[in-house]
């Protein structure tokens, strides 16, 4: 292990980025979903930063219950603050806690890894949404690091409404969609509005991500079986519907459906297509004509050909370095390693290094690369 | 004759892998039919996903009329004791058959024995010296595709039926990547290739053909191990009217000016540059020195180059997702602008040198007006990256009065979706309503920057941001044709067809609606007696090659 370490440092030379630390996660058995999803959110920057200003801040109010958020917030902290620049750490805390709260991640199957992204952010989010009641419900003690947690100001100046609170990882992931569907019989737009941490796209066999997310955001007729309710007409009408991007998260994440239900089996089929994604993309499918540019930090890999059995790893760009990150191991690829990940064209291919979410990051918007 | 059959064999088996039921063989354009007329590839199997990164590059090839009657260029080695005898047996099947075309047919046949044979049991490679007797047709005219796959570049002779190349030339330190064809060259020396090792070569195609070997001959070696730059070849070209200069880009983000007349014996070192991401031209310090110059044109890769038909600009694209226009001969940059999003992969002149076309990972078609200094129109079509544009310069709109008001170009892109697209692009139609309506008309919804210089004039020597996806007018394909099962990589026009690459090296030949007929007629009698001698050939010898 410490020869790998010296391995990457020297690869890195004196280009080793200041301050920054490439650490292994060690595997407990089947958590490699967890170790590539955890590197992925260890290099998106702003939500590290504020993950562990989060911890700095609550440290010092002590009483710190044990639960998911300060775990990832200890394990954060501590690959930070090592002292060598490379090496391994156990996320045994963290993957302990996570067991614990969670039986489906419990067992030593292979589990998927955007189903742990997804359950992970919903859990900071409830963790942090508690902890603002709590706060709240206490007489006048609120100290300044909730404030942070909590963000915008509704949030207290509706008092104790069910108003949803606008954490720092709201901030960070969430997006809106809206869903617009137009009645074709009286015209009338219904739109509603739903928040999301990630988009779920269908993909296909030589495709790019350009074109899923065309895709995902492109008119559906609503007829025969399927019609919508219109409330103006107060009945069942032909309709159009289609999703658009109302408000594009900072951090984009985009998860690939390479896990089917293929009926005829009676099972999840992995589909090892070519989908290819750029290194900087834009949204098209946006309400607004934004042009947002996004630039692509990380990568979770799918390697197997089944989807109950396999492995994960993540690639990961730190300093305009690209790292591969499988479990202890770290090593520097060159940029252009990147496309390998694609997929396969065939079928049967041996290649099954297939990428699986997406970790984009907004630029040029706000001034939060560090 | 085992060696022929069981190239026989492999062909067959090639097309069967190939040939997907999903594909159409023919697609529709206004003007008529495009018809699959043949395919090429290479010995199947043998480099698949071993070459993985390298995605196949096609060249066409002109070779005129040998100037002067033959000299035997022989390499002494390459006539065996046993040449004579076969060698008869190929002129006999040649004369046999009578006819120009049918001594392709005879040439191939025994050609295929090289290509197989030296893909497969390298023992066997000293028969195929005996078909040194075929090396006579090389001295007359030809078209010839030439492409790479994994280690080798194969050569394919385009007016043959013929599936398998006639020719391969392997590399055993790196894999080539990109190559270039000069049929004007004045002496020797017409081929390019560039590999990924970052050497480059140059040869005389015709000495290839001749030699039976299955390595490159006569060939000029340029940066030879990476001694100027080690970085990965990317695109290779001829100056036009260069008088044999060429440029080589690499994935450094620098080009190298060659002289093929120089042998590079000089130092070529050239200064550290000091600006990554600023464009300057170094010279090199001694005339002896080749390369003669260096460009550094970006940060991260140059994935292509193209000159001008007319040799006065130079064109390049590359990650960073600029397409760059230089004054050649002045070394200074005309203008260029971003995409919309994402590297540029391909771009390609018109031939009147106006419209630059490009390609990238935007899925756009970019027409890029040399007037203007801009954008002009995107192409929406293609499901993935684009990986290669051309315009189609036999092409002429057929309600075309003649009068050259109405221009219309034809364009051809290709992309990573397996689609060829067909694209008109009518000047009138596109640009008017454009300056009609400027974007400006709504200034409440103006963003800034891209608005702002839209329609105003663009100094000489800037680049341009992106533009925004409202102010650029879009353009809807002609035609829209799953031409591969596997991603497409290049697109060469014809004057009778359309040719169409995937990157693992399958070639598509495509007949225009007009030509298909009196073509295919002409190519059914080649067709058909090579059907006649192909399986009186397997037949008498293919069992006992299954029994081996």
């Amino acid at each position: 292990m410490g020869a790998a370490g010296s391995k990457l440092e020297k690869a890195l030379g004196d280009q080793f980025p200041e301050g920054e630390r490439y650490f292994g996660l060690e595997n407990f058995g089947n958590t490699c979903y967890c170790n590539s999803v955890l590197q992925a959110l260890y290099f998106c920057a702003p939500f590290r930063e504020q993950l562990l200003e989060y911890y700095a801040n609550s440290k010092n109010t002590g009483d710190a219950e044990e639960n998911l958020l300060t775990c990832l917030a200890d394990l954060f902290t501590q690959i930070s603050s090592q002292k060598k620049k490379t090496g391994v750490i156990a996320p045994k805390r963290f993957v302990q806690r996570l067991k614990k709260q969670n039986e489906l991640f419990r067992s030593y199957m292979h589990q998927d890894a955007h189903e742990f992204l997804n359950f992970l952010l919903n859990e900071l989010v409830d963790i942090l949404e508690k902890e603002a009641q709590a706060v709240k419900s206490e007489p006048e003690t609120s100290s300044p690091p909730e404030k942070t947690a909590n963000g915008p100001k509704h949030a207290q100046a509706n008092g104790v409404s069910k108003e949803p609170l606008v954490t720092w990882v709201h901030k960070n992931f969430q997006g809106i969609l809206t869903n617009e569907t137009r009645c074709l019989q009286c015209e009338t737009v219904t739109a509603r509005d739903e928040t999301f941490f990630d988009l779920s796209l269908d993909i296909e066999q030589n495709s790019s991500i350009t074109s899923c997310l065309k895709n995902f955001s492109s008119t559906e007729t609503l007829n025969a079986e399927d019609k919508f309710f219109c409330d103006k007409c107060c009945s069942l009408q032909e309709a159009q519907k289609r999703m658009k991007i109302k408000k594009p998260p900072h951090i984009l994440v985009i998860h690939l459906k390479r896990f089917k239900y293929i009926e005829q089996l009676g099972r999840y089929k992995k589909l090892s297509y070519r989908v290819v994604f750029p290194l900087e993309l834009k949204l098209s499918n946006t309400v607004e004509d934004a042009d947002i540019e996004y630039s692509l930090f990380a990568v979770v890999v799918h390697v197997g050909s089944g989807p109950n059995h396999g492995h994960y790893v993540s690639l990961v760009k730190s300093h305009n370095h690209w790292l591969f990150f499988d479990d202890e191991n770290v090593e520097m690829i060159d940029e252009s390693a990147v496309q390998t990940f694609f997929g396969s064209t065939q079928e049967y291919s041996s290649n099954t290094d297939h990428g699986y979410i997406l970790f984009y990051e907004s630029i040029g918007a706000s001034n939060n690369k560090s | 004759m085992i060696n022929t059959s069981n190239g026989m064999i492999s062909t067959s088996s090639t097309s069967a892998n190939t040939q997907s039921p999903g594909l159409k063989t023919y697609f529709k354009t206004p003007e008529g039919r495009y018809k699959l007329h043949y395919e090429k590839t290479h010995p199947s199997g043998l480099l698949h996903y071993a070459h993985g990164k390298t995605a196949t590059q096609v060249t066409l090839a002109n070779l005129k009329d040998k100037p002067a009657p033959s000299t035997p260029t022989a390499q002494p080695s390459s006539f065996s004791a046993s040449s004579g005898v076969r060698s008869a047996a190929a002129r006999l099947l040649g004369t046999g058959n009578g006819g120009r075309a049918l001594s392709f047919v005879g040439g191939n046949g025994g050609s295929k024995s090289i290509s197989s044979t030296s893909s497969r049991i390298g023992s066997l490679g000293a028969s195929s010296s005996s078909n040194s007797m075929i090396n006579t047709n090389y001295d007359g005219k030809g078209t010839y595709l030439i492409f790479n796959v994994g280690d080798a570049i194969f050569i394919s002779d385009l007016n043959s039926q013929d599936k398998d190349p006639i020719k391969s030339i392997h590399f055993s330190n790196s894999n080539p990547v990109c190559h270039a064809f000069d049929q004007d060259a004045k002496d020797g020396h017409d081929l390019l290739i560039g590999l990924s090792s970052g050497d480059v070569y140059s040869v005389s195609l015709r000495q290839q053909l001749q030699d039976v070997g299955k390595k490159l001959v006569g060939a000029q070696h340029y940066n030879k191990d990476g001694s100027v730059s080690n970085s990965r070849c990317m695109s290779i070209a001829w100056v036009p009217g260069g008088d044999g200069a060429f440029g080589v880009a690499h994935a450094d983000g620098n080009l190298y000016i060659y002289e093929k007349s120089k042998d590079g014996a000089g130092d070529s070192s050239f200064p550290v540059i000091k600006d990554q991401s600023q464009f300057s031209v170094s010279h090199a310090r001694y005339s002896k020195s080749n390369p003669i110059a260096r460009w550094h044109i970006c940060q991260g890769s140059i994935n292509g180059i193209a000159f001008s038909t007319d040799g006065t600009y130079l064109a390049t694209v590359g990650r960073d997702g600029y397409l760059r226009v230089f004054d050649y001969s002045k070394g200074q940059l005309i203008c260029g602008g971003k995409s919309y999003y994402g590297a540029l992969l391909c771009c390609a002149w018109s031939m009147d040198v106006k419209y630059i076309l490009t390609g990238g990972e935007d899925d756009l078609v970019q027409v890029w007006s040399m007037e203007d200094r801009k954008v002009v129109a995107w192409g929406e079509g293609h499901n993935s990256w684009v990986s290669g544009v051309a315009f189609d310069s036999y092409w002429s709109s057929p309600n075309s009065d003649g009068t050259g008001e109405n221009v219309v170009y034809r364009f051809g892109s290709v992309g990573q979706d397996t689609q060829l697209l067909l694209w008109d692009l009518e000047m009138d139609e596109i640009v008017v309503p454009l300056r009609r309506c400027p974007p400006g008309g709504s200034p409440t919804f103006s963003t800034g920057s891209q608005s702002s210089h839209w329609d105003s004039v663009i100094p000489v020597g800037t680049l341009q941001p992106a533009p925004s996806m409202r102010d650029v007018p879009k353009l809807s394909p002609v035609v829209a044709h799953r031409a591969h099962t596997e991603p497409l990589s290049g697109v060469v026009f014809r004057q009778e067809s359309v040719l169409t690459v995937c990157r693992e090296g399958h070639i598509k030949i495509w007949m225009r609606p007009g030509t298909s007929e009196s073509q295919s007629s002409n190519s059914e009698t080649i067709s058909s007696t090579s059907l006649r001698e192909k399986p009186l050939l397997s037949s008498k010898t293919g069992s006992s090659a299954y029994k081996q």
